[in-house]
């Protein structure tokens, strides 16, 4: 096992360990209003379908600017517009066809991921500079992650979290009650756009260290693993953030002291470990609470009817 | 046979066999469940290998299907708890068994040799390449006839219960209320499909696997009003997608899985767009017969 200071004396570590922070801290803070608007699996649309977006800003960089195919900057704003189109492709096919939304989004999602993988192809059989490990956007490789791309995520996620707090009031009556929101002249259209802006944001900037295809999991599993210990919507985005955020940190620590451990699947672990705890034991909401409240009422109830045939 | 001719049919019988329960995953909006099963059996087929090594062990094959099932019990215990809103039930377990599964293979836990793209989106030329022999004559690939077996018990389940599947897909209230056990069934539906997306895993991997079950299925159910011409239309297509993503791929040099899920998509596309138009059309030329009835 590595010690934790020297852990943070290695600049690589310190990288994986922050890039990965980054990104599960943004990612579990906006799940949750995918997760409370019920459109969780949408990331994972988004998710795959930010590799096409991801290669061809590399096939741009290198094939047309002649600049650094890995930069953060053009990775993000390629996987944000293939994730959008993807989405939007599925939510229009969903309503113009008869085909159904799961349908919809298992369409866009093969044939985004499927574009994406004959560009990886096309990228590993050219004399592409800098091709070498493009493949790592699958899985993600967060010991690669350098400073500056550690300060563009840290920038680019900042950015979708003030637009969560400065549209604080809109995200939450759009969330809760849609209709009200409407009526007192909010745009729907709108809200919901920045709204979608923001948890996209939140998924792309996770590709270069955890990679597109588990992207989900930084989505889904803080928000579900936070509802079970807060009731409150101020709660449920700063717990379901820090729970991201440790889960992340954790994780990336488990796979540099184990060694030769993919990091990403590591941290999938590590949050889906605390979903698990969460379900279990957490005070109020969990199944062993409920299976104790039930038992109680059992007793409760047949105590009652004992002593009304006692009466009797 | 020739390696093309034998890797075409099976990307053709792969299709047939993916498509076919298709139809029902689409029409019981389980599109997505299905999505989660593909990523979950890879820890099933990493283990399995480690225990049988051979990809085509029938135990490989029913175990790795037992962890795709994982994700719909799973799915349906999280929805009973009622502690999870929405459909984050479905986005839960399947990410936790495919990394599993991905940190099984990276520590080559079993010596098993898959490539993240083979994992991910398979490798049909690969699956294509030990041929059968019989008496020194090639009669296409081994794994051929795996899929030709899958198919055959495919279309076997959907002929034997084809009506118990139709009443649970369409009113599963109604089937309850006859008596049936629609639960068990429905159970005994996704092991199936877990079935077959292990053994077409070698052909389309953990994610284009869902295009060649759900892609079609959902192209014939854009055009088709019977449950009966949906399927007759499914498979049609299944086999167009296969033959025209084959011949894609063999012309760009890119993986076959790959190319059938962007033609599959194309095809869908196309079809929706006709059938629009055809929809306008057809109105427009019964507001012109009403018209002139409207004037007199």
């Amino acid at each position: 096992m590595i010690d934790p200071i020297e852990f943070f004396g290695n600049h690589i570590f310190r990288m994986v360990f922050f890039g990965t922070s980054v990104t599960g801290l943004v990612a579990g803070a906006l799940g949750s209003f995918a997760y409370l608007r019920k459109q969780s699996l949408i990331s994972d649309v988004i998710g795959h379908s930010a590799l096409p977006g991801a290669l061809l800003a590399f096939l741009i960089a290198v094939a047309v600017l002649d600049a650094n195919g890995r930069n953060m900057l053009g990775l993000i704003a390629g996987a944000v517009i293939t994730g959008t189109l993807a989405a939007l492709f599925a939510n229009s096919i969903a309503v113009r066809t008869k085909i159904a939304i799961d349908t919809a989004m298992a369409i866009s999602l093969t044939v985004f991921f499927g574009a994406g993988m004959i560009l990886l192809r096309i990228i590993s059989n050219g004399p592409f500079p800098g091709k070498g490990g493009i493949d790592d956007y699958l899985f993600g490789n967060a010991s690669v992650i350098t400073v500056a791309d550690l300060a563009t995520s840290i920038a680019v996620g900042a950015v979708a979290l003030v637009l969560m707090l400065v549209f604080w009031k809109e995200f939450t009556l759009r969330t809760f009650d849609p209709v009200f929101s409407t009526v007192l002249g909010f745009r729907a259209g709108v809200v919901d756009t920045v709204m979608f802006a923001t948890i996209v944001i939140a998924i792309v900037i996770g590709v270069k260290a955890v990679g597109v295809v588990l992207m989900i999991a930084f989505v889904v599993t803080p928000p579900a693993a936070a509802r079970q210990w807060t009731s409150t919507l101020p709660g449920l985005v700063a717990l379901s953030g820090a729970f991201g955020a440790i889960g992340s940190g954790v994780g990336a620590y488990l796979s540099v002291a184990l060694g030769n451990v993919p990091t990403g699947p590591l941290i999938v672990l590590t949050l889906f470990a605390v979903f698990l705890v969460s379900l279990l034991v957490s005070p109020r909401r969990s199944i062993i609470t409920a299976a104790l409240r039930r038992a109680r009422a059992r007793e409760a109830l047949r105590r009652e009817l004992l002593a009304e045939t006692a009466d009797r | 046979m020739s390696f093309v001719l034998g890797t075409s049919l099976l990307a053709v019988v792969t299709a047939l066999a993916c498509a076919l329960p298709g139809a029902f995953v689409v029409l019981r909006k389980n599109s997505m469940l299905v999505e989660g099963v593909a990523h979950a059996v890879l820890p099933g087929i990493v283990v399995g290998y480690a225990l049988t090594h051979d990809l085509n062990s029938p135990w490989l094959i029913i175990g790795a299907a037992l962890a795709g099932l994982l994700v719909v019990l799973g799915n349906e215990w999280l929805i009973r708890t009622g502690l999870i809103t929405g459909d984050a039930p479905q986005g839960l377990v399947f990410p936790a068994l495919f990394a599993a599964g991905v940190i099984f293979i990276t520590l080559d836990f079993s010596h098993v040799h898959l490539h993240t793209e083979v994992v991910l989106i398979g490798d049909l030329n690969l699956a294509a390449f030990h041929h059968l022999m019989v008496s020194g004559v090639s009669i296409g690939p081994r794994y051929l006839y795996v899929m030709l077996a899958v198919l055959a018990v495919n279309v076997a389940f959907i002929a034997v219960f084809y009506p118990k599947l139709k009443v649970t897909t369409f009113d599963n209230q109604f089937a309850t209320v006859l008596g049936m056990r629609t639960g068990l069934l429905n159970t005994v539906f996704m092991f199936l499909v877990s079935v077959t997306i292990v053994t077409a895993f070698h052909a389309a991997g953990a994610i284009l696997v869902i295009s060649l079950i759900v892609v079609p299925a959902a192209t014939a159910h854009l055009i088709s009003h019977r449950l009966s011409v949906m399927l007759a239309l499914t498979a049609l297509f299944a086999i167009l997608g296969a033959v025209g993503g084959f011949w894609i791929a063999y012309a760009l040099n890119a993986a076959t899985s790959a190319s059938m899920a962007v033609f599959y998509g194309l095809v869908f596309i196309a079809v929706a767009l006709i059938d629009r138009l055809a929809t306008r059309v057809r109105r427009h030329r019964r507001s012109r017969v009403c018209q002139p009835a409207a004037g007199r």
